[in-house]
Formats: structure tokens, sequence, C-alpha cells
């Protein structure tokens, strides 16, 4: 193992961080704002990746562009399925077992549908982009990660200002720290919620269609970035977007590392194995943290 | 959600549930008289395999509140379990127990770390425990890995042996849920749902209560897993610690009504007649049917069908004492 | 009189913000000690730390000579220490009785079969034995705090926590209530009492204890206390202004 391997695998494991970040922060805002975890998140990756898969496909458009014309398709989806559903279901400061049952209803739903439409076949997005690579000194990086990372931390980015200068992400702060507050200083909480979900959702997506230019698809395969989704965000912080980079990178060099020492089949016990080592050794820790203070009703 | 009425409510009910139980267990044990042929002996049998791990579900998930996504690391451990120790030379008897037993040990140690979460982090722990398990038994060589694990037989196939084997496990299972929900650990465990951190203002102690509940409800679900495969002889790992074993077991409370007596066993019996009629005709559509079905659960009758039930007796008592209601 | 309760310096961060800084006092055996403050000045925050529901930062609990920091809730209630809610949180499924049941079979009473009958006494002392087969989420705001009050006192701590226990309450319902607590004390309970409705616990405390940003800002007899002119500054705000 040289250093230039050693280097090799951390700097792969940073550009995955950067798509995992993307991947996990639709579920922060919702769950920041509603406080819905959304289990259905795995179904709209999922469709996320079906979706750029089809326009490439079908029309040969490029899976980059398709990923971006993905965002607000997935945005109207997400405010639809609000007004649709999830307005219906009583509201709560703490995470419901409604929400949690329906939003699991939905996955089973949209994963179902994935089979019936797409059969259970790997499904894989290959492009010129997909065999070049580039080279940085003795870092060699293959193209798609490359712009993949782009285009993840540029949405990060794009979020990041949003939350800081529109109205929208002053409404969605002022809800995460405190929805009564945030309602008695006159924001609508059922606007905020649902255009809160649409973007939930978009990032849902298009993390779906970013993650589908780097990995062969299935149906199931939101399920298991489900899972590490919700190991970035226990590890990082439920309610906070710094924590979504931490986690993200955590788990990405775990998972990057831990092919030099575990065979390939157990690969997929990774996440989970962190996620319980996280809770028996950071009892206190974030996790911790959101134990004592929330809930569940 | 909607977890009906209190054990000191109406008499009617608490009798009704009773008599309907009995009632039952008795048109099931004589069901074989009628020689209604092997098939509808099989449906029934798979019936009561499901009405052991719904209840037992039902105790953790409905009494307790404590909604766990991952119910088939039980049932799969009970099965492989039972079928070690079958081909260890056991006997039918000792190897369910052995079951149960292996599974309630299982859950202790799922408990410890993912008890530390709530709501809808326990929930996605548990689908992980789940998974982690069948990925680990897919790669094991030493029980068959992806290949499976086979019985040896000895002797011919008993069918109403195990016909009357599940039958006693879905009664035992039944009489364990309504002893514990009759009991101090019911009482907490319903508390600790309501308002875990009241109830531990009270005096409850919610780790060790849930711990309890945890492994009563995996031994009996344990159970039904050893009890199936007695019948499988044959097993692997997606067919018996896949998640679709752990949404059915979920589902099935939940379309009953969770957190009642006869909910779950009302959840399995449609659910077991369904599920047979939908595989034979639909097999694709099955889960697609079941999500949605969980959403106009969720959405229109969250107390599922003991929720419709209820609503319709205290219809017809209102309109009998002449519309007006205490 | 020997204190029942002793806190030393008790200290509790939460993430950047500081919600109690070095609390320390005493409260006699048999007394009923009030704990009055402006809305945020840590009360309920401290009373959830002596009761167990919150982990100080920093700082010890001795009750009855025993150090209690560090427990959790339900061992305190077997120590003998046990709480109401501000905002009452009823178990709603269940029936008033099985609510105070609960308190009656995990807290700290003697060991009885006759777990019915002692509730429906208890429920009786409090005003609410006719709503006992009722189901909890269905009571009035007025009935759901003497069902904390019911439940608490069926977990017979030796030091009784109250949490605003008459607020939104009328002034008949209020003196009742207030009877009720001096009932308690003398049939042996300690009291720590959070209110703020100024006159009720004026009138029934022995002793004030005042606190302002997460601080004890003074303490004394009650007369004292509303001479003070730092609590009253806490209350109203500086003077200069008018």
């Amino acid at each position: 193992m040289s250093a230039a391997d050693v280097a090799n695998l951390f700097v792969s494991a940073l550009l995955l961080a950067g798509v995992y970040a993307a991947m996990s922060v639709g579920m922060t805002i919702i769950y920041g704002v509603m406080k819905i975890v959304n289990l259905a998140h795995a179904g709209f990756l999922m469709l996320g990746a079906y979706f750029v898969f089809e326009l490439y496909t079908r029309f040969s458009i490029d899976p980059l562009l398709g990923v971006l014309l993905g965002f607000p398709v997935f945005f109207l989806i997400g405010m639809g399925i609000h007004w649709l559903m999830i307005r219906r279901i009583p509201r709560s400061d703490q995470p419901t077992l409604a929400s949690l049952l329906l939003l699991f209803g939905l996955w089973l739903v949209l994963q179902n549908l994935g089979y019936l439409i797409w059969g259970s076949s790997d499904r894989a997005i290959l492009t010129p982009r997909t065999l070049s690579t580039f080279q940085f000194g003795p870092i060699v990086v293959p193209a798609v990660r490359l712009v993949v990372f782009g285009v993840a931390v540029a949405s990060l980015a794009a979020l990041e200002f949003v939350l800081r200068r529109t109205w929208f992400g002053r409404a969605v702060r002022a809800l995460m720290q405190n929805s009564d507050a945030g309602r008695l200083a006159g924001v609508n909480v059922e606007r905020t919620a649902r255009v809160a979900f649409g973007v939930g959702i978009a990032f849902a997506g298009t993390a779906g269609g970013l993650l589908a230019m780097l990995y062969p698809f299935t149906p199931d395969f939101g399920g298991s970035f489900l899972l590490r989704a919700f190991v970035i965000i226990v590890l990082g912080g439920l309610e906070s977007f710094a924590g979504v980079a931490i986690g993200a990178v955590i788990l990405a060099l775990v998972e990057t590392f831990s092919i030099l020492a575990i065979p390939a089949g157990y690969q997929p016990a990774i996440a989970f194995s962190l996620l319980v080592l996280a809770l028996v050794v950071l009892p206190e820790g974030i996790a911790g943290l959101w134990n004592r203070r929330q809930r569940w009703t | 959600m909607n977890y009906g009425e209190t054990s000191s409510g109406p008499f009617i009910r608490r009798f009704s549930s009773q008599a309907g139980f009995l009632l039952l267990l008795f048109l099931v044990a004589a069901l074989p008289l009628a020689h209604p042929g092997p098939n509808v002996v099989r449906l029934v049998f798979i019936t009561l395999v499901w009405i052991a791990a719904s209840v037992g579900w039902n105790i953790l998930g409905g009494f307790a509140g404590q909604v766990s996504f991952g119910f088939a690391v039980f049932f799969g451990v009970g099965a492989y379990a039972t079928a070690i120790s079958l081909n260890a030379g056991l006997g039918r008897a000792s190897s369910l127990l052995l079951a149960a037993c292996v599974a309630a040990a299982a859950s202790v140690l799922i408990s410890l770390p993912t008890f530390r979460l709530r709501g809808p982090y326990f929930a996605i722990a548990t689908i992980g425990v789940s998974e982690a398990t069948r990925v680990v038994m897919t790669n094991l060589q030493f029980t068959g890995g992806a290949s499976g694990y086979r019985i040896t037989e000895h002797g011919a196939f008993n069918q109403l042996l195990h016909y009357y084997v599940a039958l006693a496990v879905a009664a035992i299972a039944v009489a364990v849920s309504i002893l514990v929900r009759r009991s101090k650990l019911g009482l907490a465990l319903i508390a600790i749902r309501e308002d875990e951190d009241a109830a531990s203002d009270l005096g409850v102690n919610p780790f060790r209560s849930k711990l309890l509940a945890h492994a009563i409800a995996a031994a009996l679900t344990g159970a039904a897993g050893g009890v199936y495969t007695g019948y499988a002889a044959f097993i692997y790992p997606q067919g018996v610690f896949g998640f679709d074993i752990s949404v059915a077991i979920l589902l099935m409370p939940i379309i009953g009504g969770v957190g009642t007596l006869l909910g779950p066993v009302i959840g399995a019996l449609v659910y077991g007649f369904v599920h047979e009629e939908l595989m034979a005709s639909f097999p694709q559509f099955h889960l697609l049917l079941y999500g949605a079905l969980l959403i106009l659960i969720i959405l229109f009758e969250p107390g599922g069908v003991m929720g419709m039930f209820d609503k319709a007796v205290r219809f017809v008592r209102a309109r009998s004492s002449g519309g007006s209601h205490p | 009189m020997a204190p029942i309760l002793k806190l030393d310096r008790l200290t509790k961060n939460f993430a950047g913000l500081t919600a109690l800084k070095d609390v320390s006092f005493q409260v006699e055996e048999r007394g009923i000690f009030g704990l009055i403050g402006p809305n945020g000045a840590g009360k309920t925050t401290l009373l959830s730390i002596i009761a167990g529901s919150l982990q100080p930062t920093s700082g010890t609990i001795t009750f009855q000579g025993r150090n209690i920091t560090g427990m959790r809730s339900f061992q305190a209630v077997r120590a003998g220490v046990a709480r109401t809610h501000q905002v009452p949180k009823p178990f709603g499924s269940l029936s008033v009785l099985e609510n105070v049941e609960i308190a009656l079979r995990f807290g700290r009473s003697v060991r009885s079969a006759a777990h019915t009958h002692d509730a429906k006494q208890i429920l009786d002392r409090v005003g609410i034995a006719r709503l006992y087969l009722q189901r909890a989420a269905s009571l009035s705001v007025g009935d759901l705090k003497r069902l904390e009050l019911a439940r608490v006192l069926a977990a017979r701590p030796s030091l009784l926590l109250c949490d605003e226990v008459c607020s939104g309450l009328t002034e008949e319902e209020t003196a009742s209530i207030l009877a009720l607590l001096c009932d308690i004390r003398r049939a042996g309970t300690s009291i720590l009492y959070v209110e703020h409705n100024l006159r009720a616990i004026m009138s029934v405390c022995d002793h004030i204890i005042v606190m302002n940003y997460g601080q004890k800002l003074a303490e004394g007899l009650p007369q004292a206390m509303q001479n003070d002119p730092s609590v009253i500054e806490a209350y109203i705000g500086k003077t200069a202004s008018i």
C-alpha cells in the first residue's frame, strides 16, 4: 500500500462524501422543518436515477443535464405529494408514527412501481465520461466522479445561499429552531412546509441521478443509500447542515478504506456497523442529545 | 394513532375479545375434521404462523409503541436455530423452545444500542440490523450461505402434525399477549408508548420494560420462524430474513388495529388469505398494494379494522341510547 | 429542622445556552418552599434536574443525606423525589384510574394488592374520583392538572416538586389545590413549589427562592421577598425608563 494509493483512496472518499452529503441534505430539510423522517427518500433516489437514465437512453440527453432538469421536476413532485398526503396527517413537534408509516407505505409503492416499470435487472449509465480520467500528479480521478462531486457541491452551495438570503430560507431556519415562535413571527407554516418538502424531494431526485452516474442500479438501490443517509445524519447531528457534511465525510472515509480489510460480500453491513458503533461509543453524542430532548408521539 | 379503548373499558368488548379467541381456536382445531384438503390446511397453517409473529410484534410495536421494521431478524434466527437443532437430533418441542430463547437473546443484544434511539430512528436502525444479519447469513458458509440449509427428514411428512404445532404456538402467543396486556408490564408499556419521559417520572424504568417486551416479542416471532422451518424443511437467507417478511409482520397488526389484542389476529387472517390469492394472481403487485393499503389506512383509518369496529359500535350505541353520548 | 434537599452549585448548559448557573439552596424537611421568577428564569429546568428528567452539567444534589446527582427520574422516584409537569402529560389512551395505578405500582408505594381501591382514594383526595373510568385524553385542563397531582401523590414521594399546578385554574380551584398542598405537607411530605401566581405562592409558602437568568437572585420569607427591590426589578424591569 503506497502513499499514492492511500492518497487516491482518500481523494476518492472525499469525492464520494460530496455526493453523500447532497443525498442526505434532503432528509435534513424535511426533518428540520416538519419533524418528519422521510422514509420515501429512498424511493425518490431511485426515481431520480431512472429519470436520468430514461432521458439519456431515450433522448440522448447528457446525464448531467438530466440531473439539472430533475431538480424542478422533483420539486414539483415533492410539492404535489405534500399537498396530496403529507398535509393530511396530524402535525407535531416530534416525529409521529403516522408520518413514519405513511412515508414507508409511499416507499413501498414507489419501489414496486419501479419494479413494475423497469424490472429488476441492473441498469447503468455509461457515457464517454465514465471511462476517462484526470490525472493530478500521483492522483488519478475518474472524470465522472469529479463532475458528480462538482454538481453536488454546487447544489449544496446553492442551498446555503437560499437559506441565508431568501424568505424561504429565513422561514426554514425559523421553523427549524422553534415552530411556534416561527408561526408567531408570521411564517406561513403550511406554505413553507410544502416548499421545504419539495426542496427535500428535489435533492433526493438529483442525488439519485448523480449516484446513478456512479453505480449500476435497480429499483431497490435507494434502500442502502437511505441507511447511509440515516447514518450520516445521526453522526453529524439531526438538524445541522454542517453536521451532514461531517457525517458524509466520516462515512465515505470508513467505507472507502474498509475495502482494504473486509471481504466484498460483507460491504453492505458497513454503514450499519458504523451506526451501532457510534451509538455504543458515543452514547452522549448527537443521538444522545436528541434522545433527551425529543419525544415520540 | 388510535390505539383502541382502555382495558377497563366496556365489558362487552373484553368479553367479545375472549369469546372471539376461544371460538376461533375451536374452529381452527376442528377444521381438519372436515377434510378440507391439503391446500386449505397449508393456507391456515401459514396464517397461524403469521398470527404468532404478528401478535409478538404487537407487544413491542403496539403496546409499547416501539415500531420495529426489522422483525424478520427474529423470524430468521428462530428458523435457523430450529433447523440446526432438528438436524442435531433435538426433539421438535425442544427445538422450538431453543428457537424462542435464541431469538430472545438476540433481541437483548439488539436492544442495547437501538433503544437509545426513538421513533423513526429506532425503526430505521432495526432495518439495518435485519439487513446486516441477512447479509452475514448469505455469506456464512457454515449454514449454507445463499444456497440455504436443508433439514434431514426422518419419516414421512405429516401435515397435520405441523398444523397443530402451529395452532399451539399461535394460541400460546395470543395467551401471552393477553397476559402481558393485563399485567403490570403491560401498563408500563402503554405508559411508555404514550409518554416515555412521563412514565419514567412516575417510576417506570423504560429501558427495562422495553427490553422485556422486545424479548417476549422476539421469542414469539422466533418460535413462529421455527414452526415454519419445521414444515418447509428448507430455508435460505432471503426467504426468512428478507425485508418483505419484516414488512408483512408489521403490516398485519396495522391492518387489524395496532395495540389491540384482536387486531394482530384479524390482520394476520386478512393478510394470510389475501396474500395467497395475490401471490397466485399478481405476484408482482403484492408489495405495491400493501404500500398503497398502508397509505390509505394511515390517511383514513389509523385504527385499522378494530378502529372501524369501535366506530361502528359507538355509532350503534349512540343511536340506541337516543343520540346522546356521555 | 434538617434540610431534606440540598442543591450545591447546580449548573446546566445546553449547547451554548446557560440555563442554570451555580444555583445553591436548601429545602427544609416538611417545608413548603416556593420558587419564583420571570419566564425563562430556569425554574422548570431546575425542577427537571432535581427530579432526574435532565442531568446537570455540574453541581450536586443531596437528598436526605444521599447524593442523588445523576439519577434518572425513575430512580429518583424510588428514592423519594417526584414531580408534576407544567404542561400535564397524561397517558391519554388509559383511564384516569389506570394513570394513577401506574404511579402506585411503579412508584414508592407499599406493595399492596388493593390498587384500584388505593387509586380511587387518591383520586378522591384530589377531587376527580367521579372521572375514574374516563379516558385521560378527554379531561379538561383543570382536571388534567388534578390528575398530575394525583399521579405524583400515588408515587408517595418524600419531596414533591410542583410545577405550576395552579396555572389556568379558577380562584376556587386554586384555593382547593393550595389546601391540598398544606394537607400533604401536614402528612409529612416536603414541597418545592414553582408557581407564577404570586398571591398563591405567598399565601402557602414558608420560604421563597427567587430566580432570574438561571441564577438564584434572593431568598427569604415571603413578606421580605415581596418588598425586595431586586426581586421587583426582576419582574418589572428597571424603573428608570418610567
